[in-house]
């Protein structure tokens, strides 16, 4: 296990997170979900009407900032971008409709699988396919090109705006949407959610903590030390839940899920395909965007609009499953996620 | 278990993951010894793809024809 501390200890900040945020409020197996928080935020800002999922989550907010600030620190902030930031735009709206269809990203499905939520295995099952299928393109020559030099203020702008919406959130909370019932009005208190993203953000930009890529690793170079970093979460989210005799093992009946098996599967092959193509996972488009990576910035832009269609086009799963809306948006997805792996990588071939 | 011995190598990185794949093809295709990893995170805030190499083999690389643009190049024990 050569330098893989820091990814262990990060692994075992965001289990030990994510079970407090729980016991503080969070919807059942969401101490952490990127999609589901980025979802909410987008309901928080009126780019949808779905009232269930209203709020504006700090945990985003504290992730970003924790990574911006990591980044600052280590010299590693960087203004940087200008690799297909359009294509990266539609794979982000497309990853959320995956994530939607599942009703998770991947942070949240191993927070499920912590909990018992068998559901969310199958969600593994799709999500280790799809990138599988994103690693042939990969090794077959795709690529959304280089990125390039930007300004500081251009890197800078998406976590600082991001930033200040949140203090005119606190300031001016009546100019935004709030959920009075389901997901979006359970939340922890704003304090200790903008704390937990912050360690959290922080963390992961040192460990450069990405489910995608510890897959990828784990695939083709035998690498596991990123993918033990996701182990480390099942497992303290796993022995967390035993204690507070919160594990609930099964399919059936499980907080902010469905059991549709096929859909559950599809969603997030979907999700992992558009990943690898992107090169990170959403939290990991998080945290390169908080430091300083414009095409990351744009990417969650993409997974904003995303959550907006889901809910505004009745794309979005519910504990009752998917919705036939939902079911053709995934199928299209793929198609979309098709052409663009096909089109990028034939374009590296000539 | 068996512990591998630490060695050290010489790590080029790429401005993509794809240029990363070209240098691969191309080095097994001209016998030039390495392999790919993941890249290191002392090299990189990205989580992109390195080639790694014995460190003999700097100069060749680097004035090798048909490689793509190398975007650095480091040395680390691996």
């Amino acid at each position: 296990m050569k330098n893989n501390w820091l990814i262990l200890v990060t692994g075992l900040v965001i289990g030990i997170a994510a079970l407090v945020l729980g016991a503080h409020g969070n919807p059942g197996n969401m101490g952490f979900c990127i999609a589901c928080f980025l979802r909410d935020t987008t309901g928080a800002l009126g780019m949808h009407g779905a009232e269930v999922v209203q709020y504006f989550r700090p945990e985003i907010v504290g992730i970003l900032l924790g990574s911006l600030i990591a980044a600052v620190a280590a010299k590693e902030f960087k203004g940087r971008g200008g690799s297909s930031p359009i294509i990266r735009f539609i794979l982000g709206v497309f990853v959320m409709i995956g994530a939607l269809m599942f009703l998770g990203c991947p942070l949240r499905m191993v927070i499920r699988i912590g909990g018992g939520d068998w559901n969310a295995l199958v969600g593994l099952a799709g999500f280790i396919v799809g990138i599988l299928v994103g690693v042939v393109f990969l090794k077959k020559g795709f690529t959304l090109g280089r990125s390039y030099k930007q300004t500081l203020a251009e890197g800078a702008a998406f976590p600082v705006v991001y930033v200040l919406l949140f203090v005119l959130w606190l300031a001016a909370p009546a100019l935004f949407k709030f959920s009075e019932k389901g997901p979006g009005s359970m939340h922890a208190a704003w304090g200790l959610a903008l704390v937990a993203g912050l360690v959290v953000g922080a963390l992961c930009q040192r460990s450069r903590m990405c489910m995608v890529g510890g897959i990828r690793n784990a695939v083709m170079f035998k690498d596991f030390g990123l993918v033990a970093g996701f182990v480390t979460i099942i497992l303290t989210v796993l022995v967390g839940n035993l204690i507070l005799g919160k594990f609930n093992p099964g399919f059936a009946g499980q907080p902010v899920a469905h059991s549709d098996g096929l859909w559950n599967f599809l969603g997030t092959a979907l999700m992992g395909w558009g990943c690898v193509l992107l090169g990170g996972c959403p939290l990991r488009q998080l945290i390169l965007a908080g430091q300083g990576e414009s095409d990351s910035a744009v990417t969650v832009l993409g997974m904003m609009c995303g959550a907006a269609f889901c809910h505004n086009l009745k794309l979005a799963s519910s504990a009752d499953g998917p919705t036939g809306n939902g079911k053709i948006a995934v199928i299209v997805g793929f198609v979309v996620v098709l052409v663009i792996s096909l089109l990028f990588t034939k374009k590296a071939e000539e | 278990m068996r512990v591998r011995e630490k060695k050290e190598y010489v790590i080029f990185t790429f401005h993509t993951t794809a240029a990363a794949m070209a240098t691969e093809k191309l080095c097994q295709e001209r016998n030039i010894p390495g392999r790919l990893i993941p890249a290191p995170r002392s090299i990189t805030a990205d989580c992109g793809i390195a080639w790694a190499a014995p460190p003999e083999e700097r100069e060749r690389i680097e004035k090798e024809p048909g490689l793509p643009e190398i975007a650095g190049v480091y040395l680390r024990e691996l």
